[in-house]
């Protein structure tokens, strides 16, 4: 049991390091990313078709790519970022890499949801785009995209099992090597149970949090 | 005063082009309540929303207090935009916000300090008698109360303009009416010119002062209310004001006659005083008296038997009298 308990303990907080920092650089990101999505839309406060057009497909291309894919290949710009490109470190860059296109894509749906009314709206009363975004936009959203993270950052946490690959650790990481590898069923099902509780959890407080927000 | 200079709205839908307004002239005096109304597709709608360039007119004028809007750069447009309110059909309140910081919004857009914007909100909700739901939010009001607080909003900047676009449309008969009565008593209280775009004449006849009529995007009719509702000169007018009257054709006497009574001649027996003055047979056929803005406008048809030749003398009578007459031949 201790040493179920020593392997957990590394491998759980090593999973929570590279989710919470994964998460924090992919709102940092994905965020603007998806509001700049929707507000280039034709008709939109700050038409730009080609940028529109420009991040959409690199948003696709990216989103294409399988996640152990995008792992190996951004080895190189991983290094260049971080400084290494193997550890729980290093894998934060493809976590980032590949859950930003995600991100943006939910908060661009959940900005779309918005009346275009409320916009017009706000454009009347003499707004400026930027007022729009932060004042009209983001908190008309908020509930939605509170949705949204949660969703990603169950998402990062599948991603982040693949991590072990360049040596990234974690829960899923875990799983593998002592579970699979060494026919450890009891650390295997440990590492599950363990994951299985933390998406609950996630979900059960985006849910309550977007709940609270949602006053439609 | 509002003066729009052959205001011209083009859509471009790839190849197709829809003219929605063409060369459109409009004056809209200081203080008046504006009703333009047409059919869907008339370009009323694309008519309001030009005014403060919400909608981005092809070309014209728009000239605003002797400020031409076209002329604008963004940041003075925000700054006209100000002094103009709109209202919705879809009050297009912000849902995540409670009705004082609905209210509070544009005051926030416009960086008043909080002591000041407190003030103002707290005298708009009791000017649209909403004070005790300051804390709700729209989804928990009514569609009359959200229109209030979209007015509220709409007045908290103090415009001089407000742009009414379809704003009882959504609204119930009832709660139409409250409404209406509210706009009128804010263009009287606040002397603030109200420009009213609505496809209900229900809504031209209580409370606007004049009226413009649009077909096909252009402008077929304008005039007082009362002017255009007695006398309509255009067809589509006509079919506009008047509820269509159909008789039965074995009702049809010899002499039909359509007659508006008009400018005080509603309160006159002037029937009464027909049948004496030229001893004929008035045979009453349908009739209604519409109130508009409070001036009464009667409509009557009537059926004329025993007529010898004094026809021309009983429409002379007739107008003499302030009422306009249409004599309806039997087809």
């Amino acid at each position: 049991m201790n040493d179920i308990l020593a392997l957990l303990i590394p491998s759980f907080i090593e999973t929570l390091y590279m989710i919470g920092v994964s998460a924090f650089f992919t709102i940092l990101l994905g965020l603007p990313l998806g509001i700049i999505l929707v507000i280039t839309e034709k008709n939109h406060i700050m038409p730009l078709l080609k940028l529109n057009k420009f991040l959409s497909t690199i948003i696709n291309i990216i989103r294409s790519l399988p996640a152990i894919i995008l792992i190996i290949l951004i080895g190189p710009f991983a290094r260049f970022i971080v400084g290494t490109s193997i550890g729980t470190t290093a894998a934060i860059v493809p976590l980032v890499v590949a859950a930003t296109p995600f991100f943006a894509r939910i908060v661009e749906t959940s900005l779309r949801e918005i009346d275009s009314g409320i916009v017009e709206a706000s454009i009347s009363m003499g707004a400026t785009p930027l007022q729009i975004i932060i004042k009209v936009l983001l908190p008309e959203a908020m509930s939605s995209i509170v949705l949204g993270i949660t969703i990603t950052l169950i998402n990062i946490l599948g991603y982040s099992a693949i991590a072990g690959i360049v040596g990234g650790g974690g829960l899923g990481d875990l799983a593998i090597r002592y579970g699979y590898h060494r026919f450890r069923t009891d650390v295997l099902i440990a590492c599950v149970v363990l994951l299985i509780i933390i998406v609950q959890i996630t979900q059960f407080l985006g849910n309550s949090l977007a709940k609270k927000l949602n006053k439609k | 005063m509002i003066r729009l200079k052959n205001l011209t709205k083009i859509y471009k839908k790839g190849k197709h082009e829809v003219t929605a307004l063409k060369n459109i002239n409009l004056e809209v005096s200081k203080g008046s309540i504006h009703g333009i109304i047409g059919l869907s597709g008339a370009g009323k709608s694309s008519l309001i929303r030009c005014i403060n360039r919400l909608e981005e007119p092809t070309s014209g004028e728009i000239w605003i207090d002797g400020i031409n809007l076209m002329s604008l750069n963004n940041k003075n447009l925000r700054n006209a935009r100000k002094r103009m309110g709109m209202i919705f059909q879809g009050f297009n309140l912000l849902w995540s916000k409670t009705v004082f910081d609905n209210i509070a919004f544009p005051l926030k857009l416009s960086r008043l300090p909080e002591a000041q914007i407190k003030e103002r909100v707290i005298s708009l909700l009791e000017l649209v008698e909403l004070s005790d739901k300051a804390n709700s939010y729209p989804s928990q009001l009514s569609g009359g109360q959200k229109q209030r607080v979209g007015i509220a909003r709409a007045l908290a900047n103090e415009p001089n303009i407000l742009l009414c676009d379809e704003a009882t449309s959504a609204l119930d008969p009832k709660t139409t009416k409250q409404i209406l009565t509210l706009l009128k008593s804010i263009n009287q209280s606040l002397g603030i010119t109200v420009i009213v775009v609505t496809h209900e004449m229900d809504v031209i006849k209580e409370i606007c002062d004049y009226v413009t009529i649009l077909e096909g995007g252009e402008i077929i009719e304008e005039g007082n209310t009362i002017d255009v509702f007695s006398k309509p000169s255009n067809e589509i007018t006509k079919h506009f004001v008047e509820s269509p009257n159909y008789l039965p054709k074995d009702l049809v006497d010899d002499i039909t006659m359509s007659l508006s009574f008009m400018k005080g001649s509603a309160k006159i027996p002037i029937i009464s005083k027909l049948i004496k003055e030229f001893d004929i047979d008035v045979n009453i056929l349908s009739g209604q008296i519409e109130y508009i803005q409070n001036e009464p406008l009667g409509k009557l048809t009537i059926g004329i038997s025993n007529i010898s030749d004094n026809l021309d003398d009983i429409i002379s009578y007739f107008e003499s009298n302030n009422v306009k007459v249409e004599v309806i031949t039997n087809e």
